[in-house]
This record gives C-alpha cells, structure tokens and sequence, in this order.
C-alpha cells in the first residue's frame, strides 16, 4: 500500500481489491437497472392514470356501449388498461348474449369473469417490476456494506505489517471500501423511494379499474 | 391481448436517463469532492539565522557613495598661501632705502617710508582678515560637507534596511513557493523554470506567467500550481514597500542551491 498516493476517484476503483470491485460492478449494474426500470415505471404509471382518466370520461359521456366498443382504439386495445378491461367485458357479454337460453345471472357471472382476467393481466403488466426495485432498495446497502467490510479487512491486515500505525496507512483503503456503500447507498435510496411511489400508484389504479368494473356490471345488467 | 400491447415504449428513453442520471452521479464524485490529500498547512516552518544572501544590497549601496560631495575641498589651501607671498617681498624693501645721503632726503624718505610702513600694515592686518575669512568659509564648508556625509550615510542605511526587508521576503516568498512544489518524477536537477509573477496587495497572486521554460512541462505545471497554492504569499508589513513585489521575477531549480 503507498502511503502518500493521491486519492482520486478513480484511483480508488483501480486500487480496490478485486471482490470489492466486483461488489462495485454489481451495485452499478443494479444502480443503473433499478434507474431504467424508475423510468419505464414512471412513463407507464403516469400512461396509464392518464389513459384511465380518459377512458373513464368517454365511457360515461357515451350511452351507446356499441359504438364505444367498436371505435378504433378501443377495438384495437391502445386505449389503455381500463379500455382493455371494458372490451373484454363487452366482447363476452355479447358473445353470451347471442347464446339462447343463458340466465341472466350467468350471463353477468361469465363477464365479471372476463373482465377480471384482463384486470389481472393488466394488474401483472403495472407490477411488473417493482419487486426488482424493491429487491434492489433493501439488499443493496447490504452488499455495499459487504464490499465496505472486506475493503476494511484488506486494509487493516495491510497495517499489521507496519511497525508504528498511523491514518495514513488505513484511510485509503477506507475510503476505497466507502465507495462500496456509498454505491449501494446509491442504488438502494432511489429503488426504494420509487418502489413506495409506484406500489401506491398501481394500488390507486387497481381500486380505480376495480370500482369501474363493478359499475360496468350495474350498466350491462340493467341492458341485459 | 397480444404481447405486444404490454411491450413498454420507453426503454429507450428509460435508459438514456439512467444513464445521464449515473454520469451525473460519478461527476459529482469526481468533481466534487476534491479527493486530494492535502499536507497540513502551517507546519512549514523556516528557520532564519541570518539572511540568505542579498543580491539587492550592493546595487543599493553605491549611490550614497556617490552623495558624497568631497571635491571642494582642495580648492581652499591654495589662497590664502598667495596672500602671505605677497605680503612678504613687502617687508624686506624698507633698509635699502635708508642708506641714501642727505638727511632732508633723509626725512623725506622717512616721512614717506613711515606712510609706506603704514601702508604695508594696513595691508598685512587686511590680508589676515581676508584669511581669517577665508578661514571661516573653510570651517563652514568643511561642517557642511561632514553634515552631507552624515546625511548620505543614514541614507545609505535606510537603503540597505529597506533592501535587506525586500530580499528577505523575496526569499520568503520563494521559499514558501518551493515547499509547495510537488517535484515530479524525471525532471532533471538542472531545469530551471523562471516565473513573472503579478501580486495583489496582500498577496493574492494575480497572474503567474512562465516566463522561461524548464525544458520540463510537468516541472513548469508543478511550479505554476505551486505559486498559486502558496497565496497569501508573505510581504512586509510595510505597505509603502509593496510597489517593489507587484512584479517579481522568480527562479526555482529541483535542487535548492543551484539557481539563485
């Protein structure tokens, strides 16, 4: 160990001993995983409350559930999770209708049915995710703090050879396993913020498309 | 529902802000943390005994000897030696006039020689006045000249104090700069990198300019760097000495001793 080395950042990463490195490899690789998916989640979750939104106003300025069912969108499920939910309501619905003979009650059965299919897919497809981001918010301080640990060791079994001990000796080794847990730090911090936003998000949004469905049997069962 | 409904549309995006997000992150790191190890300022102590050697006194020096105004003096001997001179063939000229015949010539003779004798003491009492007065003169210029000397010589060790102050701190200020360069490595013991140097009052260094290379790029940065960190640089109490260390020439070798 050179005691009188400049502590540049990248110093430190080069000098690190390789188990640290590769702990500093791994938390950076999950650093910027857990950042992409921040962003994908951001972008579908605000998508989505904002295509529900939309869907919600058209759906009850429309009365005429036909025309709603058969225009462009959506027919061809670009409209949104809540539009998907309501044609796979709608599709069922008709297609038990055409059959003589069905109860009524069989009829709202098979339809909630459907629709709560969709709604679990769409569910799945929101969630998806945000158990990575909450992995990464409670293990990586762990393993940053691993890396810190070993760094700590290696630095000071480097001090049992030196005669007279000073905080020269230590301290860069320190601070290279600091890196460690400052990166975990990193990593974890965001993934854990984001992952409490979004659970509540998608949590919102899987009442909102629960309450729409329930509405939607009312008005399929007062045309049936 | 196809998979293709639920592929997300902003990957791409996603990741560039990850990414910024990360480059941001380790920029901030890197730049903003200054990872230095920094030595401990103020445990550079100089020893001074006595001086280093002054290169400023001599040139300072040499014009109170100039001052001394002693030229004057020779001019004053001469003078009142042509007085006594003329004074003197005076005296002998009475007895060759007595010897001659007849006594009413006689007391003629006498009448007039007693007029010249009179005559000739008006003329020795003037011709001692003119030398006492020249006398005088001769004391008064002589006390001016001793005054002048007096004068030229306090001068003369003002002078020196004041440059034995401006090298002193010269001295200061490079040595001071010299604990700060971090010599890197290869540089040649014979490199000598020759630094302009505008201050401040109060020590702020306003530009450093290199003004002869070393032959050494790093050697030049390291001196460079190493005049900036050593602001405030020392100067004088003395405010009025300042104008001597607004521009300053500066000379730095690897080894101490071998340019001055």
């Amino acid at each position: 160990m050179n005691v009188t080395q400049d502590l540049s950042f990248l110093h430190l990463l080069e000098n690190a001993s390789v188990l640290v490195q590769l702990v500093m490899g791994l938390l950076l690789l999950v650093s910027l995983m857990s950042w992409w998916y921040i962003f994908i989640k951001m972008f579908a979750v605000r998508m989505a409350v904002k295509q529900s939104e939309e869907f919600e106003e058209t759906f009850w300025n429309n009365p005429d559930l036909v025309k709603l069912y058969q225009s462009s969108n959506v027919a061809s499920g670009n409209a949104g999770s809540m539009a998907r939910i309501f044609a796979a309501g709608f599709a069922e619905f008709i297609k038990l209708k055409k059959k003589h003979g069905m109860e009524n009650s069989a009829v709202m059965e098979g339809t909630s049915r459907a629709m709560r299919a969709t709604y679990q897919r769409e569910m799945d497809n929101l969630e998806s995710h945000l158990s990575f981001l909450a992995t990464v918010g409670s293990v990586s301080p762990y393993v940053g703090l691993f890396g810190t640990v070993w760094g700590i060791m290696n630095a000071f079994r480097g001090l049992s050879n030196v005669g007279q001990a000073t905080l020269a000796h230590v301290a860069p080794g320190i601070a290279e396993a600091l890196v460690a847990t400052a990166m975990g730090l990193f990593a974890a911090i965001p993934a854990v913020v984001a992952y409490n936003r979004y659970a509540h998000d998608v949590g919102r949004l899987s009442s909102r498309f629960e309450s729409f469905m329930e509405e939607f049997s009312n008005v399929l069962q007062r045309q049936s | 529902m196809s998979a293709a409904v639920y592929a997300e549309p902003y990957k791409l995006p996603a990741g560039a802000l990850a990414l910024a997000v990360h480059a941001a992150f380790f920029a901030l790191l890197y730049f903003g943390i200054s990872w230095r190890a920094e030595p401990p300022q103020g445990m550079v102590v100089d020893i001074w005994d006595s001086l280093p050697e002054m290169k400023n006194i001599p040139a300072k020096v040499t014009p109170p000897e100039e001052a001394q105004p002693e030229p004057l003096k020779p001019v004053e001997p001469p003078k009142p030696v042509e007085t006594q001179k003329l004074a003197k063939p005076a005296q002998p000229a009475e007895p060759h006039k007595a010897d001659i015949e007849l006594a009413e010539k006689k007391k003629q003779k006498a009448k007039l020689d007693e007029i010249k004798k009179q005559m000739e003491q008006k003329k020795i009492i003037e011709a001692e006045k003119m030398r006492a007065a020249q006398a005088e003169q001769e004391r008064i210029r002589t006390v001016q000249a001793e005054q002048e000397r007096a004068r030229a010589e306090q001068a003369a060790k003002a002078a020196a104090a004041i440059a034995s102050e401006i090298g002193k701190y010269k001295e200061l200020i490079r040595s001071k700069i010299r604990h700060n360069i971090v010599r890197p490595p290869d540089v040649p013991d014979n490199a000598r990198a020759e630094f302009d140097v505008t201050l401040l009052p109060g020590g702020t260094v306003l530009n450093a300019k290199l003004n002869r290379q070393s032959g050494n790029e790093a050697y030049d940065a390291a001196v460079e760097r190493a005049i900036l960190k050593s602001q405030p640089l020392p100067l004088p109490p003395d405010v009025a000495l300042f104008n001597k260390f607004r521009e300053l020439h500066l000379k730095f070798c690897p080894e101490e001793n071998s340019c001055k």
